[in-house]
């Protein structure tokens, strides 16, 4: 079942009746109910699935906490076993379902090359939709009882936690010790739950179906036959694939904190204003932070983290940032763009200690302080400079392989070469005029471009805090009307719905 | 920029909550769009060109009414548009041809009459679109005397077709009139259904494609001005085709003058025979009552609208090969028959029925593929359609001259009166075949 779906528009409002009709101890199993019965409406062979990998960590979690008290520390061997059988369930069922094809084409392309013919064993798997998050989910809950935190007694709360239906397919990656505590809270029902969640889901759709879906045509078309547009052609469409894939990914995140919220649920968010971000560190703590922080709780740190010498520091960041890739889809360029982040990171703390080195850094601390031009003029470089770099790392992200992703990466780094001899007849996007979105992104990517500051300059009056009442409700009814007048037939599905 | 959540919760009472008032206000704001009607655009400004657009718009701006107008899917338009690319030796632009000349031809030899033709089969076209092109279209003024539907097993047993509203004809020919009376039968889906009850009570969402595409032209306008089209050397078939090759799934449907044509063939030189049987085999795989009960029920209304309004029908059982006819069982095969024979008993005053398969004049050699009959397979069919209904009085009543014709009218109702008495009677005696 899709957010933007006409089901979801009947299943969400019977679920909220139903909630907060029936009695408080009645609650968590409707949820339950409803989040398998959302799930199930897909494929529902695979609730059996989410409900198999429930059970098993439910059953062997309690071995970690009860392995550790028992030997009163002794014998951790024995809690550190018992998590690896954890770990290793959840990321057996992640490795058959998500990597068993690329595992198999891997093999059989190395072999060929080794000049052996292997005939593969023939695959059919579907990848079932959110296994990453929920697994992600339970590793997190195994590692944080290792770590001396709480087992979840009831079997219901911890199903309900992997399985919360706002969440379930793409997150955000919850952690179970925000989460689980609120299901036994006694909430009574609020008329700002509807108003903040309603705000929130009628903001998330209108993201996504009227920004990203429409940039997705004109993303499509690049990345699909990039070789009939110019560079500078291909430069604005990585800008709106930048968009799209924000746009998408940030409007389901409010859909789900939306949905969440109007049982009284808080979820946490996954984005701050990535693209106003001054460095590519800075950039992994904006973007997808529920992922982000996952990944350096539970691995890079495991790891060694940055407690470590320069070069395994750096070890560490480059396997978190390449697994991070494969995380998100089993194919070479998802791993080329891991790899290729956690480069850019590396390269970034050796330039860090450049400036330092050569004192801009000093330089920019003074320039700061009193309040000159020059640390605003490198703070903004700094936040072009790095959504640039982020973008070449989006086309490795979206690109269907590594050929297609290498064409587009040469045509742009050539841009400055076309714009030598630069003219407008040099541009598909002019020319192609249905759809619409093709010449307007000359129009519109400037307008999300600016429209950046501009939300950074309200955060920080706070506006987004208390905004007038009118204002809130004109938005509404603007949202609702340009919702119903541009909804597509068929939406695409969130991007993240394949991860 | 996801949308913050306030921190604190604090007591609100239901008139105050900011999301009753804003659904409140757009209901308000919705009935008030629709009282105005705005941005309604006409039935005939088509967003995007189609098989379907054109039929519609060449229909209504044909100077005289046709005298016969064919009806039905891929099975009655490829040999009609391919027997006169052949016919006329020269290639048909299938988006502009809408005739038969061969046909027209064919009845003149065979009656001595002379006739105008209109070719309103479509791809793709289910009884419940040609129940709208009958009812929405074929009236007063645009009436035609004769009717000729060709059906095959396809157009009621299609399970690969979610629903009757999923067609390319029908989302434009849908425009042109009510529907409601139908609608069980149109969207039986509970999701379609709450599609079009939503469509109903909030104005912006059921008038969302007029809208959508009033604002597209708006801003198509600035951009215009903005962002002008670049002199190109490319011409404007070659930017189309670019679009297509980068977004194949825009406008599938869409197909412009001059791009696709009927060429003439010789019995000597025809393309290669297509074994479509696989997707045959999906669409006829398990037969769902409900859309063959559905689109029956479509072919009664299109009876019943031609007997309302005096347009004779010649119903036509296309014939299809014994390959493809295999992949129904005895059953489903059985039960199609005989529904169209009992519907065209039931109407038999206003109805002759052709059962194609039964002739068994047709062999694979006249197929281009399982179902579809090549040029001269269509010819073939056209000439014996020709010539039965040349010898049908019923038909030839109903082709006979009108009111506007003879002077006087009492003669004239006399006249037709006799005919159709005549031709009833012949019917009972014995079938056309």
């Amino acid at each position: 079942m899709l957010f933007n779906s006409l089901q979801y528009l009947v299943f969400l409002p019977v679920v909220f009746l139903l909630y907060w009709v029936l009695p408080q101890r009645l609650r968590v199993p409707l949820l339950l109910v409803a989040s398998y019965v959302f799930y199930c409406s897909w494929r529902p062979i695979y609730g059996l699935l989410i409900f198999g990998l429930t059970l098993v960590t439910f059953l062997l979690v309690p071995y970690i906490e009860k392995a550790a008290k028992a030997e009163n520390g002794k014998h951790i061997f024995t809690a550190k076993g018992w998590l690896g059988v954890t770990v290793a369930v959840n990321l057996i069922c992640l490795a058959i379902f998500k990597y068993a094809y690329f595992t198999v084409g891997t093999v059989k392309q190395g072999l060929s090359l080794a000049g052996i013919d292997w005939k593969e064993p023939h695959l059919h798997i579907i990848l079932p939709l959110g296994i990453s998050f929920f697994v992600f989910e339970f590793i997190h809950y195994a590692v944080e009882v290792y770590r001396g935190k709480p087992v979840v007694k009831s079997f219901s709360a911890l199903a309900l936690f992997a399985g919360f239906f706002p969440t379930q397919i793409a997150g955000p990656i919850k952690r179970y010790q925000d989460f689980v505590p609120q299901l036994t809270e006694k909430l009574k029902f609020k008329w700002e739950y509807v108003d903040e969640g309603m705000q929130m889901i009628l903001m998330g759709l209108a993201k996504k179906v009227l920004l990203a879906d429409n940039l997705a045509l004109v993303v499509q078309a690049g990345f699909a036959h990039p070789e009939n547009f110019s560079s500078v052609d291909l430069w604005l469409i990585t800008y709106a694939f930048a968009f799209q894939i924000f746009f998408d990914f940030a409007g389901y995140t409010d859909v789900a904190r939306g949905s969440a919220l109007l049982f009284g649920y808080k979820v946490p968010i996954n984005f701050n204003l990535p693209y106003m971000a001054a460095n590519v560190a800075d950039f992994w703590n904006r973007w997808h932070i529920s992922l982000s922080t996952w990944l350096r709780d539970y691995l890079f740190i495991p790891l060694g983290g940055s407690r470590c010498g320069r070069i395994l520091n750096y070890r560490n960041l480059f396997i978190t940032m390449a697994l991070g890739g494969l995380w998100h889809g089993a194919a070479m360029h998802f791993l080329a763009w891991g790899a290729f982040q956690g480069a850019v990171l590396i390269m970034h703390k050796e330039y860090l200690r450049l400036l330092d080195a050569i004192g801009v850094n000093k330089f920019l601390a003074a320039s700061k302080e009193s309040g000159t031009i020059a640390h605003k003029l490198y703070h903004w470089f700094s936040i072009v400079a790095t959504f640039h770099i982020v973008c070449i790392g989006w086309v490795l992200f979206r690109a269907d392989d590594m050929k297609t992703a290498g064409t587009i990466i040469y045509k742009l780094v050539m841009a400055p070469v076309e714009l030598l001899h630069f003219s407008a007849s040099q541009l598909a996007i002019l020319q192609i005029r249905d759809p619409i979105i093709f010449p307007a992104l000359l129009l519109l990517l400037p307008g999300l471009m600016i429209s950046q500051p501009i939300i950074t300059w309200l955060n920080d009056k706070k506006f987004y805090q208390s905004p007038p009442w009118a204002v809130q409700v004109s938005l509404m009814v603007a949202l609702m009307c340009l919702l119903t007048i541009f909804s597509p037939d068929s939406s695409p599905r969130f991007i993240y719905f394949q991860f | 920029m996801e949308s913050a959540t306030k921190t604190k919760i604090s007591a609100v009472k239901p008139a105050r909550s900011r999301f009753l008032v804003a659904l409140a206000s757009f209901v308000m704001l919705s009935a008030g769009l629709a009282h105005l009607s705005f941005g309604q655009t006409k039935p005939t400004d088509f967003p995007v060109n189609t098989w379907t657009t054109w039929a519609i718009k060449d229909f209504l701006a044909e100077q005289k009414k046709p005298d016969v107008v064919f009806m039905g899917s891929s099975l009655m338009l490829v040999p009609l548009d391919g027997t006169d690319a052949d016919h006329l030796n020269r290639r048909i632009d299938g988006s502009a041809h809408h005739k038969s000349v061969y046909f027209e031809d064919k009845f003149k030899q065979y009656s001595r009459q002379k006739i105008a033709s209109y070719n309103f089969a479509l791809p793709g076209e289910m009884p419940s679109d040609a129940a709208l092109i009958t009812r929405f279209l074929l009236k007063g003024e645009k009436a035609p005397k004769v009717l000729v539907y060709g059906v095959g097993p396809r157009d009621f047993m299609d399970n690969l077709l979610p629903s009757p509203a999923a067609t390319d004809p029908f989302q434009y020919l849908s425009r042109f009139g009510d529907w409601s009376n139908r609608v069980d039968l149109i969207v039986p889906q509970w999701q379609e259904r709450l599609n079009y009850e939503l469509g109903r009570a909030f104005y912006t969402y059921g008038a969302k494609n007029q809208l959508a595409q009033n604002s597209d032209r708006a801003i198509t306008s600035v951009l215009n001005q903005v962002a002008p089209t670049p002199k190109t050397d490319k011409s404007q078939a070659e930017l189309v085709a670019m679009r297509r090759l980068l977004l194949p799934d825009y406008h599938p449907f869409e197909i412009n003058r001059n791009e696709c044509f009927f060429r003439p063939e010789s019995q000597s030189a025809r393309p290669k025979f297509e074994d479509n049987i696989s997707e045959y085999r999906k669409r006829y795989k398990n037969l769902k009552m409900e859309t063959f009960n559905g689109q029956m029920q479509f072919l009664a209304d299109i009876l019943d609208t031609a007997k309302e309004r005096d347009i004779h029908v010649v119903l036509v059982a296309m014939p299809i090969t014994d390959i493809n006819r295999n992949l129904l069982s005895d059953q489903s095969w059985n039960l199609y028959r005989s529904r169209l024979r009992d519907l065209a008993s039931r109407h038999q005053e206003t109805t002759t029925f052709f059962d194609m398969q039964e002739t068994k004049a047709f062999n694979i050699s006249d197929f281009q593929d399982t179902v579809h009959l090549h040029s001269g397979g269509g010819a073939k069919l056209l000439d014996m359609i020709a010539k039965i209904m040349a010898q049908d009085k019923a038909s030839m009543a109903a082709l006979a001259p009108t009111k506007g014709d003879i002077a006087d009218s009492q003669a004239f109702d006399r006249f037709r009166q006799t005919t159709r008495q005549e031709a009833m009677v012949e019917q009972k005696e014995s079938s056309p075949l």
